[in-house]
């Protein structure tokens, strides 16, 4: 059967099988983070070294200083029982104690949440509408000039490291044009209270997130702009052209509706990552974002911490993919939830 | 009447301070990362211990020439014995908390670093034999043995009195752990800076302790701004959004050089960069002292320095010249001779082969460009006498797995700090040293060792470390390559840093820091 024009909606799923539906999935996104949590906890502990020996260094180790806070942690005991140990934790919806900072994993993860999500969401948000809007906009125009310009732009900056381009935007618009500060989140020098903190909080914001934003948007522009033109080449735009359809109708109403949506999974994925922040993207602008805390536990394998936010990201990541699947199948009727 | 009573202590003031340091403002640091917590004794904190010293005290401390200088005891005495340490507290000192600073919290202190194994001043408690307060204002040390190095030790590194106040508690009847007190996000102090917050990621305020015991500090406010990538750092400082670079990469000195108003002061520290043999496994060649002389006459370490180290001195003996009392002029390095380096090769049984080599070796080092450079340049003038070399980078974890753990190399560059007192030799070169990753073993300097850190007498102590520096000459475990340069940058209006008050304030304490401006 070819897809005929996706006009009139002709499902008849009700709210039983979406119930179902829903609920099925997340079982199987249950089993993902448990599976996800078990492959991560082997690994780190494959990986060279441990929390404490890194924490002793190697300007004044000591032996005594290791052994005994192994036993403290009980990273002497075998690695199966700190695995139960760990996983039983978890159902009890702790997240683990971190090692280094000897204090909850939940604590630390939980002072990042905001600037994380504050940097990440606005970074994913404008790169989606950014990208998508540019692949039409240019589409529409049928410009072989703007396409070709908007192409070679998205190359280059897909190809561009991010944290080169931060130490750019940082050398451009922090140190020569002085439009905005270098990094952090607030000014330090003056203790600003109430809507003016908040502005200077979003002034500290813009450099970070055009960075993000800048990085994460060829991906949408180019998956549009090549879903567009795979569709102007479909058979339903033939017939509908045939019979008459204005190109304007046609490529508002149809095109862009189909051509949207491998966007709209990917914009998923990317907000279901989030929550992990953007590591190179902080270190460089000093955000004291959730990557960051990552890369430093990867670096002082500070197990429980590092496992409690893969945790959160395959939750996050699990989630985002469920909400996706619903928004797709609500935007285009061929997608049954089943 | 008021206001004329205001504007006449202005006046005063005025003429006092006329060429005297400035009142107030804002000192913001650009710092490179984020403490673990401040707990200033519980656990190894790099980042943390720059930042303790603003808002704790120690009993003696160190100045940045590491000469032993009074904080919390005003005065102290040793037993012609050498093993009763009497310390004489400065009376009415104040927490920050207006709670009064007595011998109560120092004997508390130094018992939680008795028993908490982790604790990194621990092992230097190891010879105490009690801790006792006689009166509010008097602590007395008792030691099993003499240590000399004691008192360096008690001013060094997570000996900060803490407040027993607020740390001797107890929850559900049994006592908290310091690891686990909510002081730790919080603390409280006898120093020149009290605690206001701590953003973690971001920043650290600190506000003037107007109490503080050596006087009512100038500035109003620190800021420890915390910036992971060191060329963020540079353009926050060169914006002026930070008025010291804490976060300065070797790199950046040149530049930083050229611009004016900046301040680069380099200054030797009591660290080294060195290379290690394996002096212990049977398979390495340079189980033969032969060819470790061999490998140092081959080695040009002026070439090393001005590639890879460039900043710093190059080095010519067996221990730190910035602790000039125990450092021995006379233990000399070999001297560049690869002729020399060629001949030996070939005495020990390792003539060329037909591919020019004689012996294949791996350098392992761990990540970092200095590193990298150090060891390529080490590569190439060791291949230039038939010693073909392998490198090995690794991330920290896994080098320490792969050398100190498993002596798995042949070769290794690194670096490390010295002091405070050359007792430290111990872990270095000790048998069984905790870094001595070479395996060196000498019954000879065990006993100098353990003899040194035994005796007070400066004179006596001077002779046994010549000594040993002289056997370490002989015995050639370690190819010390340069002395290590410790950089402060900051503004040319910032005044008064802990490096330029030296004998004064302890290090990273900023009481006497004023802006010029």
């Amino acid at each position: 059967m070819t897809a005929g024009p996706p006009a009139v909606f002709q499902g008849e799923w009700n709210v039983s099988t979406f119930t179902r539906y829903i609920i099925r999935r997340l079982i199987s996104a249950g089993v993902m983070v448990y599976i996800v949590m078990t492959v991560n906890f082997f690994i780190i502990h494959a990986a060279p070294g441990d929390p404490v020996t890194i924490m002793a260094g190697i300007e004044q180790p000591s032996k005594e200083i290791i052994e005994a806070l192994k036993k403290k942690y009980g990273l002497d005991k075998p690695l199966i029982y700190q695995y139960l140990k760990y996983m039983s934790n978890i159902i009890r919806g702790d997240l683990g104690y971190s090692y280094v900072y000897d204090q909850p994993s939940w604590t630390l993860i939980s002072e990042r949440i905001l600037p994380t999500l504050v940097l990440t969401l606005s970074g994913s948000i404008l790169a989606f509408v950014i990208g998508v809007y540019l692949a039409i906009f240019v589409s529409h125009l049928r410009l072989k000039f703007g396409e070709t310009i908007a192409s070679v732009i998205s190359y280059i900056l897909y190809a561009t490291p991010s944290f080169w381009l931060a130490l750019i935007m940082i050398l451009v618009f922090s140190s020569k044009l002085k439009w905005f500060p270098t990094s952090g989140m607030f000014d330090l020098r003056h203790t600003y209270v109430g809507f003016r903190r908040f502005l200077d909080f979003l002034h500290h914001m813009v450099l970070p997130v055009t960075t993000l934003m800048l990085i994460q948007m060829p991906v949408f522009y180019r998956v549009t702009r090549a879903s567009i033109v795979q569709n102007q080449n479909e058979e339903y735009v033939v017939t509908l052209t045939a019979i008459g359809v204005p190109k304007e109708k046609l490529f508002k109403k149809y095109i862009i509706k189909n051509a949207i949506l491998p966007s709209i999974t990917i914009f998923g994925i990317t907000l279901g990552f989030s929550i992990t922040g953007a590591a190179l993207i902080e270190i460089v602008f000093a955000w004291p974002g959730m990557g960051r805390l990552m890369l430093d536990a990867i670096f002082r394998r500070d197990y429980q911490l590092l496992l409690g936010i893969y945790f959160l990201m395959a939750l996050f990541i699990s989630i985002a993919m469920i909400i996706t699947d619903i928004v797709i199948a609500l935007l285009d009727p061929r997608i049954r939830l089943t | 009447m008021k206001k004329l009573l205001v504007f006449v202590l202005l006046l005063v003031f005025a003429f006092a301070f006329a060429g005297e340091p400035k009142k107030g403002g804002t000192l913001v640091i650009a710092y490179w990362g984020d403490p673990i917590s401040f707990n200033p004794d519980a656990k190894i904190d790099d980042a943390g211990s720059g930042i303790y010293g603003c808002i704790f005290s120690r009993l003696v401390a160190l100045d940045t020439d590491y000469n032993v200088i009074p904080d919390l005891a005003e005065s102290w005495e040793v037993s012609e014995d050498g093993l009763t340490y009497t310390f004489h507290l400065r009376k009415g000192v104040k927490w920050h908390d207006g709670h009064p600073l007595t011998s109560a919290d120092v004997v508390w202190t130094f018992k939680q670093i008795m028993s908490h194994k982790e604790a990194p001043a621990n092992r230097h408690f190891r010879d105490v034999e009690s801790v006792e307060a006689p009166d509010d204002y008097t602590v007395v040390i008792k030691l099993k043995k003499p240590y000399a190095p004691f008192l360096g030790f008690l001013a060094w590194y997570g000996t900060y009195i803490m407040p027993k106040h607020l740390y001797d508690i107890t929850e559900n009847g049994s006592p908290v752990d310091w690891l686990n007190n909510p002081h730790n996000q919080n603390p409280v102090g006898t120093g020149p800076f009290k605690f206001v917050e701590w953003v973690k990621g971001d920043h650290v305020t600190l506000e003037k302790n107007p109490d503080y015991f050596l006087g009512e500090p100038y500035l109003d406010r620190i800021v420890f701004k915390i910036i992971p990538d060191e060329n963020t750092a540079l353009q926050a400082f060169l914006n002026g959004e930070v008025d010291y670079d804490g976060n300065v990469s070797r790199a950046q000195i040149d530049t930083l050089k050229r611009v004016p108003g900046v301040v680069v002061y380099l200054k030797p520290g009591p660290s080294r960069y060195y290379m290690g043999f394996n002096v212990n496994r049977r398979e390495s060649p340079f189980h033969d002292k032969k060819v470790r002389f061999a490998v140092a006459h081959a080695l040009n370490r002026e070439e090393i320095f001005k590639k890879a180290i460039k900043y710093g001195q190059v080095a010519e003996g067996f221990y730190t010249p910035a602790i000039p009392w125990a450092y021995n002029p006379n233990a000399k390095i070999p001297e560049y001779n690869p002729e020399l380096a060629e001949k030996l090769l070939d005495e020990a049984g390792y003539p060329r082969k037909e591919d020019g080599y004689r012996f294949e070796v791996t350098l392992v080092y761990f990540q970092g460009q200095e590193w990298r450079d150090m060891s390529t340049i080490i590569k190439e003038q060791l291949d230039k006498v038939g010693i073909k070399v392998k490198l090995e980078e690794y991330e920290i974890a896994a080098y320490i797995e792969k050398v100190l753990k498993a002596g798995d190399f042949d070769l290794t560059v690194l670096d490390g700090f010295q002091g405070p007192d050359p007792d430290n030799l111990k872990i270095r070169v000790g048998t069984g040293g905790d870094v001595n990753v070479m395996g060196y073993s000498s019954k000879e300097v065990d006993d100098l060792l353990e003899k040194a850190g035994s005796i007070s007498d400066k004179e006596k102590r001077r002779e046994l470390y010549f000594k040993i520096q002289e056997i370490l000459a002989e015995d050639l475990p370690i190819y010390p390559i340069a002395e290590v340069m410790y950089t402060y940058v900051h503004r040319d209006y910032v005044k008064g840093l802990p490096y330029q008050m030296a004998g004064v304030v302890a290090y990273n304490n900023y009481a006497k820091t004023w802006l010029d401006k």
